[in-house]
């Protein structure tokens, strides 16, 4: 163990201000979110995400390269909301630099789906998995996009607004996640040969279930 | 399964569930792997199974009921929880907080630091064999416990801070009792460092296993006592300080590879500058409020209640309605015991909060901790998971 | 070896034998057995599990009641102490478990969540655990001191006590 002063990780450095980052993020559409009156949320279309993403992280100025979360948002019901009805928030901070910024992006109903960035920070993997079981937000080229929070016999997502809060879902049996092995297996190289034998044990029965 | 291997060879592999109910996993974690002898050729981990809908409950209540199911996040540590989500709330208000309450924050934070690690090691010393360290390290958490007990009533979920300041004041003796502790805490420390730092079977059984580095843990999101681990000089309490943490004397810890043994000897010498900070902080408790004045968030003294027509409403309306946050969108965070807890408040305006995302630190370690796994051997398993303490109340939500 | 039956006009056997002889019932006697020695099966999920190992530790010291040897397979135990919130998702795994453990076995519903659901009246909570599986002793508390475990066990102990060897057998399928 060896105390902070005596190791070769530097101290943090000053970042940019808020006006310098909104610079940077103005030609790819980037505009402040007047609602976050206390940090900088920068608003960026759906169709730059991925740049302005890609940008932050690796820009010798910025270096956002921790990705905090992925939060949804959905303002059905807000008071005089005109804005389209889910959004997507990123806190991102970085560890060269003392600066923060969340990026958000406004996504329609219609349309829910976002580019995903599980390959600009492999944290964002799981966190948009998240997202997509709990609002329903399809988070485009994610290679394993199944529900993480609730099980796999749910159906909806519980953190619409429109999802009643008391509306129980049971479920019968676990989910034996060999699909999700096989192809872990595969991308690592591996040939399946021999399916195995599933056992994912005794059902709650019917009965019980209806309980 | 039969598989074919990247090298060529064709091998059975078994596959194995660790959990969701299994004594190493510490809660309610789920591990699918598929295993080649006692190597862990690929594995996938599931979450959810504690999953209690913390998100949607919150939204249901106003913001001073949030405050008990903030507790049952990180249950081993459930001030820090308390006061991480009043300090978001209360940043939006733009309060400041009477400087006791401030340094009396600060004690809480640290000690409920000091024994969050205590429960770590200890469990993850139990996963190794080493049964002694658990209850050296039991012992003096109880003690805690019983100064949680004498301050607010409650063992484990304490909810001690309300929007605005404390629940209320310290109990006389409360400054004796937390130096008492502190030292018995690092008597602790002491006797199970001088058991375990230069054991062999320890060493051998946690130096090179289940290594992250710091590359790798910044892309995972990784933050706190795992990301120091790997050398990364990153505390928030030093980088964005917050409650004058720059005016305490401390040291970050840092390890050097990343390995489960850096994260556990970083969680150990943590505990002792914690203990710096708790003893230059009961030194700096002086007498004073520890609620703020603002008549937005702080109660009214019945005396005025009883005497004063406005003092009365304000009374009735901060119980019946709750405080009203202007509305917005406002992300705050505290260097936890396990990294970086924040909470992304929505508000609009009224008195239930609209939406509010929890940033949980052992989320992103526990989604790469599958991953981390491959190539490694099963007995490895519960010790590197231990070391990463991921705590299923805030893991799940 | 040859059986020599006692012969009619002889007095009873005990008579000959003292103090060192007590008569009982079957009942009595495995009841004792059981109670003092439960083997719990701590299906911890949450914060109650927190105060499980605060029970299991030195200072409240759950061996004075002989029911400190805990199992992590439900085929070692007989006591399943289910702490903390159980959700759908858990449920299959917590009522696979509890068909599992062999008989006799009992179920403590440790805290608020596992007995009612607690404050979490959610889409994904399951509102009490008796919906599952059949439970003895219910704690109170969010979450309960491990001197509420500790009175559970002695609770439990109690109604063991009380316990009639057939009614079991029938319940459970053998004794």
């Amino acid at each position: 163990m060896s105390a902070a002063a005596d190791t070769a990780c530097p101290a943090i450095q000053a970042g940019l201000t808020a006006e310098a980052i909104l610079a940077l993020l103005a030609p790819l559409g980037g505009a402040k979110d007047p609602a976050d009156r206390w940090g900088l949320t920068v608003i960026v279309p759906r169709e730059q995400l991925r740049a302005a993403m890609q940008l932050l992280r690796d820009g010798e100025t910025t270096r956002f390269d921790l990705c905090l979360d992925v939060a949804g948002i959905d303002y059905l019901g807000y008071p005089d909301w005109r804005g389209p009805r889910f959004a997507v928030s990123y806190p991102l901070k970085s560890t060269v630099f003392r600066h923060r910024v969340t990026i958000k992006v406004q996504v329609d109903e219609d349309d829910a789906s976002v580019p995903s960035l599980h390959d600009v920070w492999s944290s964002c993997d799981w966190a948009e998995r998240e997202t997509w079981d709990q609002y329903g937000i399809v988070f485009a080229g994610h290679p394993n996009l199944k529900r993480l929070l609730n099980h796999h016999e749910f159906v909806g997502h519980p953190l619409r607004k429109d999802y009643p809060c008391q509306k129980r879902q049971k479920l019968s049996v676990n989910d034996p996640m060999v699909d999700q092995l096989q192809a872990k297996l595969r991308a690592l190289g591996y040939e399946i040969l021999e399916q195995p034998a599933v056992t994912p044990g005794m059902p709650l029965t019917q009965k019980e279930i209806a309980k | 399964m039969r598989v074919k291997t990247p090298q060529g060879e064709i091998v059975d592999l078994m596959t194995i569930n660790l959990g969701p109910s299994h004594p190493a996993t510490h809660g309610t974690l789920r591990l699918f792997a598929a295993l080649d002898g006692e190597t862990i050729a690929a594995a996938v981990g599931e979450m959810g199974y504690l999953h209690r809908g913390f998100e949607k409950m919150v939204e249901q209540g106003t913001y001073q009921q949030v405050l008990p199911f903030t507790d049952r996040l990180n249950y081993c540590s459930a001030m820090m929880n308390n006061i991480a989500f009043c300090k978001a709330v209360e940043r939006m208000f733009g309060v400041e907080l009477p400087e006791r309450a401030v340094t009396l924050r600060v004690i809480l934070l640290e000690l409920s630091r000091m024994i969050d690690h205590l429960v770590c090691n200890g469990a993850n010393l139990v996963d190794l064999g080493a049964l002694t360290n658990f209850w050296y390290f039991f012992n003096p958490r109880e003690r805690v416990y019983q100064i949680w007990e004498r301050l607010c009533g409650a063992r484990l979920t304490n909810t001690v801070t309300r929007i605005g300041g404390m629940y209320r004041d310290t109990y006389p003796g409360f400054e004796q009792d937390v130096l008492a502790v502190v030292k018995v805490i690092e008597d602790a420390v002491t006797e199970v460092l001088g058991l375990i730092e230069r054991n062999r079977i320890f060493i051998d059984r946690t130096r090179d296993i289940g290594t992250v580095g710091a590359a790798e843990a910044i892309s995972a999101g990784w933050t706190g006592p795992c990301l120091r681990a790997a050398g990364v000089d990153r505390d928030l309490r030093k980088d964005e300080p917050y409650y004058g943490y720059e005016t305490y004397e401390f040291e970050t810890v840092l390890g050097t590879t990343g390995d489960t043994f850096d994260r556990i000897m970083v969680r150990m010498y943590e505990i002792r500058e914690s203990a710096k900070i708790v003893r230059q902080a009961v030194a700096r408790l002086k007498p004073g409020p520890v609620n703020t004045a603002d008549a937005r968030l702080s109660l009214p003294s019945r005396n005025q209640v009883y005497h004063d027509m406005e003092a009365l409403i304000n009374s009735f309306k901060l119980i019946y309605e709750g405080v009203r946050p202007p509305a917005g969108e406002c992300y705050d965070a505290i260097e936890a015991a396990n990294g970086e807890l924040g909470f992304l408040i929505v508000s609009d305006g009224g008195t239930n909060p609209y939406r509010i995302k929890v940033r949980a630190p052992c989320f992103t370690q526990w989604s790469h901790y599958p991953g981390m796994l491959t190539g490694s051997m099963v007995a490895d398993v519960a010790s590197s998971l231990g070391s990463i303490n991921i705590i299923a109340g805030e893991l799940d939500r | 070896m040859v059986y020599k039956p006692v012969p009619a006009t002889a007095a009873a056997p005990e008579v000959n034998l003292g103090d060192a002889f007590v008569t009982t019932t079957v009942d009595a006697v495995v009841n004792w057995g059981r109670r003092n020695s439960l083997w719990p099966f701590p299906f911890g999920t949450a914060c109650c599990a927190i105060e499980f190992m605060g029970m299991v530790s030195s200072m409240f010291d759950v061996s004075r009641f002989g029911a400190e040897l805990v199992r992590f397979s439900p085929r070692q135990a007989d006591l399943l102490i289910v702490a903390g919130t159980v959700t759908y998702k858990q449920a299959p795994v917590l009522r696979r478990i509890y068909d599992q453990m062999l008989e006799p076995k009992w179920v403590i519903s440790a805290g608020a969540c596992a007995t009612s659901g607690g404050f979490y009246d959610c889409y994904c909570t399951v509102p009490g655990i008796d919906e599952i599986i059949p439970v003895d002793i219910y704690i109170a508390g969010c979450p309960p001191r491990p001197e509420a475990f500790l009175e559970a066990i002695v609770q439990l102990q109690k109604k063991i006590d009380r316990e009639n060897r057939n009614e079991r057998a029938i319940i459970g399928g053998a004794a």
